[in-house]
Parts: C-alpha cells; sequence; structure tokens
C-alpha cells in the first residue's frame, strides 16, 4: 500500500519525520510562568545536564571526560573538506588550543551548554544572561536590529523576538575564536545562530540552534539541549574566573598570606 | 610598554573629561518613582560623576594638570576625617612599596589587577569611569559593568550569605532597602586592590554598602569597610553617581588572555624609597 503513495506524499512524509524531532512538546500556555506584560519568564537559574561542551557529538568517556549523547540533531555535523580537516587537527591539539582551556570567553551556543549555571535575568526589553563561567554577561536585546557590522565579539549581537511562547533569537557578529566544544568543532566568523527557547513545563526550558556558517559547513544543521532550572533553596551564582586562577598566588599581595 | 602608555594616556582624557564639571540638563530635578512592590525604581544606567581609581585620597589629579581653574577634588574617603586609609603600620609600608612598583614593575604582583583584566570587585568598580546598570527583578538587584564582564546579583529575600571559607570576585551580597537607601552586606570577598597608587584589602574585609538616592537621577554610594587584617578601624569612602543614557551595553571583553601583562615588566628599575 505504501509503496502507492504518490512521490509528493511521500515527501510529506519524510518532512514529518525528518522534523518531528525538532517540533517542542511545548507546555500548556497555563504551565508557563509569565512577566507581568503576559510574556513567557525565563527569570531564573538554569543549567544544562549534558557532557556536550566536551563533545556535541556523540562520545565515549575518556579519562577527565565523561561521555554521553551528543546534541547534534542527527549526530552529524556538515563539514566542508578542509574545514573537517581543520576539526581533526583542533581535536589533536584540544589540551592546549581550546579556547576554553586559555580561559577564553567560550562564545554561544557553548556557554549555554558549559557545566556551569546561568541565570536569567529578564525585562520587558532585553534578557540577561549572566554566566558563572568567568562572569561572562550575554545580553538578548528584544528591540533594535544588529548594528551594522562587520564586528566581531565573543558573544556576537543577539536580537530576540517572540513567537508566540517562544523566544527565538538571531545571533551574528561573531569571532573565529571560540569552539563548539572541546572536541574541536569550531565555525567561523560568518557564524549565523538562530536560537529558540521553549518552555517544556515550568521548571524545564528546550534550547534548539540553528548553526549557520558557509565559510566551515556544506548547510545549516542543528543542536538542541534541555535547560534545567536549579530549584535547591537559596541558589545562586558563585564564580570560576577561569583565567584569574593562574595569578591568584600573586594577589592579593603574597605578604598577605601571613599577616603581621 | 607602548600598550601601557597608551592605556595610561587614555585614562587621563577620559579622567579629565569625567572631572569637567556637568551642568543640569535643565536644571529639573526629577523625583524618584516607585515601582509596582514599593521599591524606588534605580533602574538604568548610572556612573561616578568623577571616575578614576587612580587614587581614593586624591581622585582624579590629572584634571588639574589640564586646567589650572580645576581643583583638586577631595579625598574619597569621608571617615576618617583626614581622608586616608587608616592601615596598620605593616599595610602602609606595603602600600607605599606597591605605589612605586606600580610604575616600575619587577615583579607579577607589581601589576596591577585591572591591567591583567581581572574582576575589581567591591568597591572599586564604583569609582571607575565604565558605566553601570541596575536591574530590579524578581526580589533581587543585579549590577552589570560596562567592562571586565562584571556583575552582581543581590538578593533582598533576607537569606543566608555563603559560608565565609567561600571567596568571591564580587563578594556575596544581601541587600534591603530602608526608605530610599539600599543597604548591602557584602562578605566572603577576595583580597582586592582598590586603586592603581597599591591601595588594598584583605580577604577578611566586610563591606556595607549605602546606595543613597536623593532623587531619580542621582544616588551617593558609600562602602564602609571593615577589615582587621589591615586597617586599624573601619573606614568610609563615597563617591557621588550620576544617570547616564539608556543606551545599549555592547560587549567589553579586556584582553581575554589575548595579551600577556607580564611583558609588562622590567628587568632594571630604581629602587624602591626607603621605608
Amino acid at each position: 500500500m505504501w509503496l502507492r503513495l504518490s512521490r509528493s506524499t511521500f515527501a510529506l512524509l519524510v518532512v514529518l519525520l525528518v522534523c518531528a524531532p525538532l517540533a517542542a512538546a511545548q507546555a500548556p500556555p497555563s504551565a508557563i510562568p509569565r512577566t507581568p506584560d503576559g510574556k513567557p519568564n525565563f527569570s531564573g537559574i538554569w543549567q544544562a545536564l549534558t557532557t556536550a561542551s566536551w563533545d556535541i557529538q556523540d562520545h565515549g568517556a575518556q579519562k577527565g571526560v565523561p561521555g554521553g549523547p551528543g546534541i547534534v540533531v542527527g549526530n552529524e555535523i556538515p563539514y566542508q573538506p578542509a574545514a573537517l580537516a581543520r576539526k581533526k587537527q583542533n581535536y589533536a591539539a584540544r589540551a592546549t588550543e581550546d579556547p576554553v582551556a586559555k580561559c577564553y570567553l567560550p562564545g554561544i551556543p557553548r556557554l549555554v551548554y558549559m557545566p556551569h549555571p546561568f541565570q536569567i535575568v529578564q525585562t520587558p526589553n532585553e534578557l540577561m544572561m549572566l554566566f558563572e563561567f568567568v562572569h561572562a554577561v550575554r545580553f538578548v536585546f528584544l528591540s533594535g536590529q544588529h548594528p551594522p557590522g562587520p564586528i566581531e565579539w565573543w558573544l556576537g549581537d543577539s536580537r530576540g523576538r517572540w513567537e508566540g511562547d517562544t523566544l527565538v533569537v538571531d545571533a551574528v557578529h561573531f569571532n573565529d575564536q571560540t569552539w563548539f566544544d572541546n572536541a574541536g568543532n569550531f565555525h567561523s566568523e560568518a557564524l549565523h545562530l538562530v536560537e529558540r527557547f521553549t518552555f517544556l513545563d515550568a521548571d524545564h526550558v528546550q534550547y534548539d540552534v540553528r548553526v549557520e556558517d558557509p565559510k566551515v559547513f556544506t548547510r545549516p544543521w542543528d543542536m538542541r539541549v534541555i535547560l534545567y532550572r536549579r530549584k535547591e533553596p537559596n541558589a545562586q551564582l558563585y564564580d570560576y574566573e577561569c583565567y584569574a586562577f593562574d595569578y591568584e598566588k600573586y594577589y592579593p599581595y603574597p605578604e598577605m598570606r601571613t599577616p603581621q | 610598554m607602548r600598550t601601557q602608555l597608551s592605556i595610561g594616556i587614555v585614562g587621563v582624557l577620559l579622567l579629565a573629561a569625567a572631572a569637567t564639571p556637568v551642568r543640569g540638563q535643565n536644571g529639573a530635578v526629577r523625583p524618584l518613582e516607585r515601582l509596582p512592590d514599593g521599591q524606588p525604581n534605580v533602574q538604568g544606567v548610572w556612573g561616578p560623576v568623577n571616575g578614576g581609581s587612580l587614587s581614593l585620597t586624591n581622585p582624579v589629579p590629572q584634571a588639574a594638570d589640564f586646567d589650572k581653574s580645576i581643583k583638586p577634588l577631595p579625598s574619597r574617603i569621608i571617615d576618617p576625617p583626614d581622608g586616608k586609609p587608616p592601615y596598620q603600620p605593616w599595610a602602609a609600608a606595603l602600600q607605599k612599596q606597591q605605589n612605586h612598583y606600580y610604575a616600575y614593575p619587577m615583579r607579577p604582583e607589581h601589576i596591577d589587577t585591572q591591567h591583567r583584566c581581572m574582576l575589581s570587585g567591591v568597591p572599586r568598580l564604583f569609582t571607575g569611569i565604565p558605566s553601570l546598570r541596575i536591574f530590579q527583578t524578581n526580589g533581587q538587584i543585579v549590577l552589570v559593568w560596562d567592562t571586565y564582564h562584571a556583575y552582581r546579583v543581590i538578593p533582598l529575600d533576607g537569606r543566608p550569605h555563603v559560608a565565609p571559607n567561600v571567596k568571591l570576585y564580587m563578594g556575596d551580597s544581601r541587600g534591603r532597602w530602608e526608605g530610599n537607601t539600599l543597604i548591602v552586606d557584602t562578605r566572603s570577598v577576595k583580597g582586592q586592590r582598590l586603586t592603581y597608587i597599591g591601595d588594598f584589602y584583605s580577604e577578611n574585609a566586610q563591606i556595607m554598602e549605602r546606595f543613597t538616592w536623593t532623587d531619580a537621577d542621582n544616588f551617593t554610594y558609600e562602602a564602609t569597610i571593615t577589615d582587621p587584617t589591615v586597617f586599624t578601624r573601619p573606614w568610609t569612602m563615597r563617591v557621588a553617581e550620576r544617570r547616564r543614557p539608556n543606551e545599549e551595553m555592547w560587549e567589553s571583553a579586556c584582553y581575554e588572555g589575548m595579551t600577556d601583562p607580564n611583558k609588562y615588566l622590567l628587568k632594571n628599575a630604581p629602587p624602591p624609597p626607603t621605608q
């Protein structure tokens, strides 16, 4: 019977099957926390429970690296041939060349799924994402346009809009210094992200990000991560001032370690 | 040294600009508004009227060099009355030594933490020129600075502090309102430098901060620092802060490890002053 399906029907089925995993199981509107102006309220402390910061693709454990499923939808990243070679070079040199090993700002989207919590502060005009990792601050402006480039920022320029109860963020103006993970997956300064934040229920947010970079990939590809609300009583961010650790032996003054 | 020198020159120009007397926009004083929950509405972008973290005792000295009609500003320290940090003798000697080595860095610890892009902490960031943005949401005050990716989240719900052994670059703060004054108790700080000229406190410092709004566009920031490791008594500094245009804050990433401050180190330098 199914063999008799018309070509167009078959194509539709394929599209549905491929897209089904991308459709968010959005929470019913009454279950979504809301701001006084009725928008979904993402304020709170969130954290991804994933090993994706080590490798966004499926990976087994190594010493110091927890194994786990990746977050790339379909698990394959469509590198151009030269870019794939570069990725392999990055992987071989990851112990020293991972920008996070050098304590650079990790970029977007990696900051979202690193194993540190982050806090969202939401107003009618913007969402601020305050990250525990190196105190990074990301603004998602809900108004205005991307400033004209070229601009190369670690965290890009982010402009958000509401599509129903989903926050859709368009991000450009990145530099080429950050990786998606410790496994050497990388991008160029042409990176363009479209991120979608969708409540699954009051304490879980599905984070979908579409990655476009015509200098590195043959086509756009997607990642998906669940963000969990930190519900411990009195939950708060501490800090992880990555590059400061190496300097702490100098500050405060060494003499102060032994009060006179 | 070229980079350091250029930073210094830019700093002097900015300091001079910041020290220029600013007249009211139109002379009108806007009263403080209230949020629906009764808190004063203090959201927006702010900055010191006279910005600069070179010195607490002689803030913005460069302005007078450019314009002789400008009088030196009084010390930011309002207590003790002599306007000087009440150092214990060992700490006074160390401050003097660090002041000397700031200009002639020989060892890594001679380089000011701001030149390493490390977080300057409380209260130093209130003296600096970059803007401060205040948000009020969900029972908390959130402060975000325009540099160093620095922020503070200050709960207003009376929750307990983190354990004393935890040390945080921006400290651990709890706030409450008394009328138009936000009172913030800040503990668990890292030992921090307070100025380029080598003022400092230790990780035992506790800071009581008072943000007092006089109208919708001005507040006074006061910090009382209690640190029995370094000082003979608590002392208090004050900075006048004024509303700035409500502009978007864009990324300010400092060096991100791309520049090695150790290149500032000198192989030879004059001997330190006798103490």
